[in-house]
């Protein structure tokens, strides 16, 4: 979708923040929420599912909710959605029928639950790549309603591919819970096709897209 | 079960933007406690996460993998092959790198990676991503100004250096391994590891200084 999210090229964000330290979390309750978020809890949900709920937030709080700040909105969005817990349940920060307790993991456990957890997105493919190695490509000028990974920024512009990955999970079908491969390619943009004459003539910007998104240059 | 219904998505969100609390703290909270009394988490394995991520995974792992490649040509043309079956000799496979690339700089070509559309990452391999990632400012100028995003991070990369950028539209996750420094000739691994930043895994830095 054409969201708030899709900030590749957008001016007047002003300076990065490079010095925001080394340490991976400033406050407790981000610390939280990243542990929260290591354990899935929701089963029935997918990562696409998942990125198209905070494509769908307020475009406003967007902007201006920190990341993991994005996380506990959208995580609460996905609790409702899903009836995990209803939107009374929400709002008084508790459940009218408890479960029993889950079972509590140690840093061993989580430690070697990350390393057995290392997923695997790619299918076997249904059809023959339409694209090589080499290929020049031409990217479509509109997304797909209501998810995509083909960003604003690099719709309507010839690339060149410059490796090929077989089949990968389609994240415009997996926002909406389907499973369904499609050819996914690495293509090299020069920077001069994507911004014009004044970008630096060696420079390149590289995006993974599926071949769905791709058609022969015109 | 979800629904995957969008519209029900943003209708969801506008009522929990008048009917949440401002304060992110008491947001994560609620959303805790609902986790644990719906039996989907304990506190417990809360607290086991946040261990695993500030003690035992983080860039350090990345950097014993890129000093191993600076000493180990065999393990080099294999990172370079397929870096997620190469850094199983570690076992430091995992969340966000089942399809890990290694990217490397020369004299004529430096590397760096955004991901434009959230905020993707190798979690197994760099730890917690630094919160200047996640910024508007970097997801939106790292591919149209990525030499002017750079000279902020103090790096001024001469003109005949070409500067790719990788971003991380789908599954594929990036390593970028940098080039190792004049100065440490004799030097084992384990020293080795100690000089390679994370900043520099991901792009932001290119000249690694020989010190330690």
């Amino acid at each position: 979708m054409d969201g708030i999210h899709d900030l590749g090229g957008k001016q007047g964000h002003g300076p990065v923040p490079v010095d925001t330290g080394d340490a991976p979390f400033s406050h407790d309750w981000e610390r939280r929420m990243w542990g929260l978020a290591r354990e899935g809890l929701v089963p029935s949900m997918t990562i696409d599912w998942f990125r198209h709920g905070l494509e769908m937030m307020v475009p406003a709080d967007y902007l201006t909710q920190s990341y993991f700040e994005k996380w506990a909105t959208n995580y609460l969005m996905i609790f409702a959605d899903d009836g995990i817990a209803s939107l009374q349940e929400i709002e008084a920060g508790h459940v009218a029928d408890p479960a029993p307790r889950a079972a509590a993991k140690t840093t061993q456990e989580v430690v070697e639950q990350v390393r057995t957890g290392c997923t695997d997105f790619s299918l076997p493919p249904d059809a023959p790549a339409k694209f090589s190695i080499g290929d020049k490509v031409l990217t479509l000028d509109h997304g797909t309603a209501p998810h995509t990974r083909l960003p604003g920024y690099a719709r309507g512009r010839h690339g060149t591919i410059i490796a090929h990955h077989g089949a990968h999970l389609l994240p415009d079908e997996g926002a909406k819970g389907r499973h369904v491969g499609d050819h996914l390619y690495t293509i090299s943009f020069t920077a001069r096709e994507l911004w014009g004459p004044d970008a630096h003539p060696a420079d390149t910007v590289t995006l993974e897209l599926w071949e769905s998104y791709l058609v022969p240059p015109r | 079960m979800t629904s995957f219904d969008s519209d029900k998505a943003a209708e969801l969100h506008r009522h929990l933007h008048s009917h949440l609390p401002s304060d992110p703290a008491l947001r994560v909270k609620a959303l805790e406690s609902l986790a644990i009394e719906r039996g989907l988490v304990a506190p417990e394995t809360i607290d086991a996460w946040v261990e695993a991520y500030s003690e035992h995974i983080g860039p350090m792992r990345g950097a014993q993998v890129i000093a191993r490649a600076w000493t180990d040509p065999d393990f080099k043309s294999r990172l370079m092959e397929n870096a997620t079956e190469a850094i199983k000799d570690f076992g430091f496979e995992g969340n966000a790198t089942g399809h890990l690339h290694a990217v490397e700089n020369t004299d004529a070509q430096h590397n760096m990676v955004v991901c434009t559309l959230c905020s993707c990452y190798p979690f197994s391999i760099l730890g917690m991503s630094p919160a200047w990632y996640k910024s508007a400012a970097y997801r939106s100028r790292a591919v149209r100004e990525p030499r002017a995003v750079l000279a902020e991070f103090g790096v001024f990369l001469p003109d005949d250096v070409a500067l790719r950028v990788w971003d991380s539209t789908a599954e594929l996750r990036y390593i970028v391994v940098p080039q190792r420094p004049d100065g440490t000739d004799g030097w084992d691994a384990d020293r080795l590891a100690g000089i390679v930043t994370r900043n520099s895994m991901i792009g932001t830095e290119r000249d690694l200084k020989a010190e330690g």
